[in-house]
């Protein structure tokens, strides 16, 4: 326990900021900005791609399904070095192991996260599309106002789990030298040489931290959420009916 | 009762295909300004498909409806729009349940009006009166009653002004003490002169209310007459046995 606090007295700066302000940022900052650009980012991009495997347009569909098909079946780490080596060809300039990490990122979680929307979107009555149309929304008012609010509070907990999951797979930065939380904690251990279990206990306390706030926070507003919808139901039935069969509908 | 020479919605050999299976085969009827039309007939005689046709939540594969002159199916139709003119009320009301009673309401008349939030929401309020809930205005879909949900889902319908509304089995879903609730708010627009096209099993309805019933079997309209007759001596002899299997219930 001792030799933890020492790591964290002599190292702690380290692992949250890297060697900023006197170097580039690096540590738990960089795992920060990296997880948040690549939630921010690629959660619109599955939604767009959702919509796109949904379209009848083929010419929307085929590369959504695609992206899915190659993001499903390559490994991610593949997937990093394939942007690493060959988008540097591509446009003709190198770029750094940040920008590769967020691109790469936000592709392949877009594309997991384009799966999880949809089966939200067909998981809906068809009853709810029907009547908003009817009403005279267009097929993007649908989406907006009625289609998407209930299919994505109802995929919280598949989303929560993918958003968890690109907050650990920025720890693969680590094999293009992006300097975040796990590169830090690399460079303690080859300082350190002898305390590799105390080094590794604090990163996996760290990411642990990281993604049970995540989980937290989102079962927090998910809870906020239901009872705005349906919290006051039982006071509701308690005061106009005691029976509770005047609820039990379709709805 | 006197209506305008002019037909509101026409049906002209209007017919429908699931693959082999014909829904609808030729139908041709018309739907007069001020009109309550009941539509009647067994399970699977197409009534449900009809309706849905007017505003093309079916789409059709022979002839045509006109609504107001114009061709509902016709390509250049502006659907969105059109459809904000028809009133139409489901068997599951299809509540949106993420929102409360009042932005139910405000939904289409926000985002396809663009009226303002707070002239909606005023006429929001009128509309729930009319229909007798105006006390449920900030409660959510789930904490109504099958007929509130129902008369909410009118008032919604409602709430675009449309010159005609729909009505595709709204008591069918309802526990057998709400299914008042619902026709009486029926019956006051009814009253009030709105064109109305419902179908329903509710014959005691189609006595009192309506102008017309069109009988349908097996995707076709067999018989067309105004209540008292085709309860009292329907023509033809799937009517008369429709009618008599309802009594012996």
């Amino acid at each position: 326990m001792d030799s933890i606090l020492l790591i964290l007295r002599d190292y702690g700066t380290l692992l949250l900021v890297g060697q900023y302000p006197n170097g580039p940022l690096g540590g738990l900052a960089v795992t920060l900005l990296l997880s948040l650009l690549g939630l921010t980012l690629a959660f619109p991009i599955g939604v767009v791609m959702a919509l796109a495997r949904l379209s009848p347009f083929r010419w929307l569909r085929w590369p959504a399904i695609a992206l899915v098909y190659v993001a499903r079946g390559v490994p991610l780490l593949m997937f990093i070095f394939w942007v690493y080596f060959f988008v540097p060809l591509l446009i003709g300039r190198t770029v750094t192991g940040f920008t590769t990490m967020v691109v790469t990122l936000v592709i392949y979680q877009a594309a997991y996260l384009s799966e999880i929307v949809r089966s939200g979107i067909e998981g809906m009555p068809k009853g709810q599309a029907e009547a908003a149309r009817a009403l005279g929304l267009s097929y993007i008012q649908t989406m907006r106002r009625v289609i998407l609010p209930q299919a994505l509070y109802n995929m919280i907990p598949a989303l929560v789990s993918q958003f968890v999951s690109t907050i650990k797979e920025t720890s693969l930065g680590y094999v293009i030298s992006v300097n975040e939380v796990t590169f830090a904690a690399m460079q303690i251990n080859s300082s350190l040489m002898t305390q590799p279990f105390q080094v590794y206990f604090i990163l996996a306390a760290i990411y642990f931290c990281l993604c049970f706030s995540l989980t937290q926070l989102a079962r927090f507003l998910e809870g906020r959420i239901t009872s705005r919808r349906e919290g006051s139901r039982q006071s509701v039935v308690a005061v106009v009916s005691p029976s509770t069969t005047t609820t039990a509908t379709a709805a | 009762m006197n209506f305008s020479k002019k037909p509101l919605i026409t049906f002209r050999d209007v017919s429908k295909w699931y693959g082999e299976y014909r829904a609808l085969s030729s139908i041709s009827a018309d739907v007069h300004k001020g009109e309550v039309v009941v539509v009647c007939g067994p399970s699977g005689s197409g009534k449900s498909t009809l309706i849905r046709t007017v505003n093309r939540l079916e789409e059709i594969q022979s002839g045509a409806i006109h609504f107001d002159g114009k061709d509902v199916h016709a390509s250049s139709v502006d659907i969105n729009k059109f459809r904000s003119q028809v009133g139409f009320v489901f068997q599951s009301f299809n509540l949106f349940p993420h929102l409360s009673v009042a932005q139910n309401i405000m939904l289409g008349p926000v985002n396809v009006r663009k009226q303002r939030r707070a002239e909606a929401r005023t006429r929001a309020l009128e509309l729930l009166d009319r229909v007798g809930l105006a006390s449920k205005v900030d409660a959510f879909p789930g904490q109504l009653s099958g007929g509130q949900q129902q008369r909410v889902a009118i008032a919604r319908a409602l709430a675009m002004d449309p010159p005609v509304m729909l009505f595709d089995e709204p008591t069918s879903a309802l526990d057998p003490e709400m299914v008042g609730e619902v026709l009486q708010v029926m019956k006051s627009l009814a009253r009030d002169g709105m064109t109305m096209m419902c179908v329903t099993h509710e014959m005691n309805f189609a006595r009192e209310v309506a102008n017309r019933v069109w009988f349908m079997d097996q995707g076709s309209l067999v018989e067309v007459g105004v209540p008292d007759e085709f309860f009292s001596k329907p023509t033809s002899e799937r009517a008369r046995k429709f009618l008599s299997d309802l009594r012996t219930h």
